[in-house]
């Protein structure tokens, strides 16, 4: 049995972590590129939103290396993700690929089930102690991933170079997917600080890096928020740019309230993002829309500059979000962009609107011995 | 006092439930005028763009509810066990807040059937507690909305008319002097049972009667209650379809039959539409007596994107005609003509060369949906 599993950012470090602890052999799928999302969309029903085209081009790549057994989480909705499972096993058996799906969830709320499946993929060899021990390894990696993904995002504005920038968080990763104890990681972690440390201290002038960049919350779709090549590289462009920006979800975060039901609160966690979108929208809407308007709100009363909404075409709990938002930006007089991202997407067309976007949300501290304010700028935004 | 109903998105499904349920307290219930093109247009204004159609409708037949007291939009989380609805009826009232004309009170409540029979009444006690009912009250109008529905839920199956059903529905609604009065509708049971017995007694001794229906093509239209009932946005595509073919619907299948047409798959829908769909649509792609199955949806569909794919799959494997229509504000009618005109002739050539198909043929249409 060869494990594979669907792209998301930086989760394969942590799964490939997982059942690696275990001895059992996992298929790291070529990361996403544009090859992965061509092969997916000509088996993807149009109409599907942009995670599914990526992961079925995950898994066509992942055959090629030798992969039999996909495994992917799941839930019981009402966003579409929860069914992706079982769409992908059809389409896939349809297009001549034996692949076994392994949904990993309570199959009807029997946690006996989740337990064979468990069984199922981590063998007869593995004790449940072993698994338990390689569950909460994973776990820390995927917090220590946060904690360096935080550091890059400070650390973009402020340092002058950003090729080295982006060098040093790809050899972190790389750290990090290496290292097996916890020693290790904790070193890394320490390691890209003191880097970021002494490259700053290195810088003399002003003129070098900037002290104090403007901050942007990045909200939306999970997917699309955690994986840079979905969003076209939105978090590194705006770093170019000179912003700071924070997410509202992190993966440990999700990890923490999806899998391992809120037992774990992760890196950031999401758990006081209902409690701030109650004024705005009181009720879940499946997937992430509530989080996304609790983190917008969350962002807007810390002093956020702006806020960036991201979401695939289509996606059901976004587009609520996206409906209520404008309220919130009205309420606390915040600029919101809503970035909406599918195979289409290119590269120049989101560097414009995020250049005009930074322009815009820089003309007031520019204008600020002036008279001009932040209602000013809603009036440009709209 | 008078309570407003926009006539969209959940009126399809649950207007009979909300009809008797406010009738039973006395209130006036008004629904808006059928959908025409200043609803939709207004609907197109105040929506957000990414919204799918039937929420732009719904957004227009908010505004076009005049002379109320309140408008009701309540948050209809589930209607079953173990399912949900859209996500984004979930996101009701809020996300429509934008086209509630300013000034105007909007009235809600979450009905969440996933929580059990229980919840619902004490999620509709704080509703009546707005409306200053007492809970005695609240209590008899919910069973008398329930009594609505089944009704209602009743009168579908074969020759079941929507249009009839529903204004029945409306007239009781209205009519508040006659307290506690069940809508008198024709059961689909009753309509057959009138059939039957019109047919035995006519004399059958002289000439056999002749079933004009028999020589009709019978096409399956499955989709969204909100699209296949909704004449203004799918175009007349029910009448159109009615003029040249017995229609079967997916309300025409009852749950039993839906359920069990859920096989083959490995986990069960978690949208009650969508499973209701399915299930039909499997029902349909399996009996062989339907010629072709037509899939109605809108742009953007979320839960449609994925059934759509099941279901077509399963037509292929039957070797059934299929057609997706995908609505949105801007469909033409002359497109919607041609391409059903096409499908229809497809289907109707077919009858009559069926058994002339080579084998070389059958293989050129091995992965289309055309044979």
């Amino acid at each position: 049995m060869k494990v594979t599993f669907p792209h998301m950012g930086n989760a394969w470090i942590v799964i490939q972590t997982l059942f690696e602890s275990l001895n059992v052999e996992v298929v790291v799928p070529p990361f996403n590129s544009k090859r992965t999302l061509n092969l997916g969309t000509k088996l993807s029903p149009e109409s599907a939103c942009l995670p599914l085209k990526l992961n079925l081009g995950n898994y066509l790549e992942a055959a090629n290396a030798g992969a039999d057994t996909i495994v992917i989480t799941g839930g019981i909705g009402p966003c579409r993700f929860g069914y992706y499972g079982e769409v992908e096993r059809q389409i896939l058996r349809d297009a001549g690929y034996n692949y076994e799906v392994v949904t990993l969830e309570p199959p009807d709320g029997s946690l006996a089930g989740l337990a064979k499946r468990i069984r199922f993929l981590a063998g007869r060899k593995n004790s449940w102690a072993k698994i338990l021990k390689a569950m909460r390894f994973a776990y820390l990696k995927s917090v220590a991933l946060d904690r360096v993904e935080d550091l890059i995002h400070a650390a973009r504005p402020r340092l002058p170079h950003p090729l080295h920038t982006e060098k040093l968080y790809e050899s972190a990763k790389q750290r990090l997917a290496q290292t097996m104890t916890e020693k290790g990681v904790q070193d890394t972690v320490r390691w890209v600080q003191e880097t970021i440390q002494e490259r700053q201290e290195g810088l003399n002038s002003m003129a070098e890096g900037i002290n104090k960049p403007l901050r942007i919350g990045i909200v939306g779709e999970i997917y699309t928020i955690l994986d840079p090549f979905s969003s076209v590289g939105i978090e590194e462009e705006l770093g170019r740019l000179g912003v700071e920006v924070d997410r509202s979800i992190y993966l440990s975060g999700w990890v923490g309230s999806h899998i391992f039901r809120g037992i774990a609160p992760g890196y950031r966690s999401i758990r006081s993002y209902p409690r701030h979108a109650k004024p705005f929208l009181p009720h879940f809407v499946g997937g992430h829309g509530l989080e996304t308007v609790g983190a917008t709100v969350k962002f807007a009363r810390e002093g956020y500059d702006g806020i960036i909404q991201v979401f695939p075409l289509s996606c059901m709990p976004e587009i609520v979000a996206a409906s209520v938002l404008p309220k919130v930006q009205e309420t606390y007089k915040i600029p919101i962009m809503t970035l909406i991202v599918d195979e289409h997407t290119g590269h120049a067309g989101i560097q414009t609107r995020l250049e005009a976007y930074v322009d815009l949300l820089e003309r007031p501290r520019l204008l600020r011995e002036s008279i001009q304010t932040r209602e000013g700028v809603l009036g440009v935004g709209g | 006092m008078r309570i407003g109903f926009p006539r969209a998105l959940y009126y399809f499904d649950h207007f009979p439930f909300w009809a008797g349920f406010f009738h039973r307290l006395g209130i006036e219930v008004v629904t808006s005028p059928a959908t025409h093109r200043q609803i939709m247009e207004q609907g197109l204004k105040k929506a957000s763009d990414e919204t799918c159609l039937p929420l732009k409708l719904l957004a227009g037949h908010i505004q076009a509810l005049k002379d109320v007291d309140w408008i009701f939009l309540p948050r209809i989380v589930s209607v079953e066990a173990d399912t949900y609805t859209c996500p984004k009826f979930l996101g009701i009232p809020e996300s429509l807040l934008p086209a509630v004309p300013p000034g105007m009170p909007v009235l809600t409540v979450t009905l969440n059937w996933r929580k059990g029979k229980r919840q619902v009444l004490k999620d509709l006690e704080v509703l009546g507690a707005q409306l200053s009912q007492d809970k005695a009250d609240i209590r008899k109008a919910f069973n008398e909305g329930l009594e609505w529905q089944q009704r209602y839920q009743d009168t579908m199956g074969a020759g079941w008319n929507f249009e009839e059903s529903i204004r029945e529905i409306e007239r009781a609604a209205k009519d508040l002097t006659e307290s506690a009065k069940v809508p008198t509708l024709v059961t689909w049971k009753e309509r057959m049972f009138a059939k039957m017995s019109s047919t035995a007694l006519k004399p059958t001794a002289e000439l056999p009667i002749v079933d004009q229906n028999r020589d009709r093509l019978r096409i399956a239209l499955v989709g969204h209650s909100y699209l296949t009932h909704e004449s203004y946005a799918n175009l007349n595509l029910l009448r159109k379809l009615r003029e040249k073919a017995n229609v079967e619907l997916v309300q025409n299948v009852n749950q039993e039959e839906v359920e069990t047409n859920l096989s083959g798959l490995r986990k069960k829908l978690f949208w009650s539409h969508s499973k209701q769909i399915f299930g039909a649509g499997n029902k349909f792609a399996e009996d062989q007596s339907v010629e072709g199955i037509i899939y109605l949806t809108c742009f953007g569909c979320g839960t449609d994107s994925m059934v759509q794919e099941l279901v077509s799959r399963r037509a292929r494997e039957q070797h059934k005609p299929y057609m997706v229509i995908t609505l949105d504000e801007h469909s033409g009618e002359a497109g919607l003509v041609t391409r059903l005109e096409a499908f229809l002739d497809m289907v109707e050539r077919r009858r009559v060369h069926e058994g002339y198909v080579s084998t070389y043929g059958e293989c050129l249409d091995r992965d289309s949906n055309a044979l």
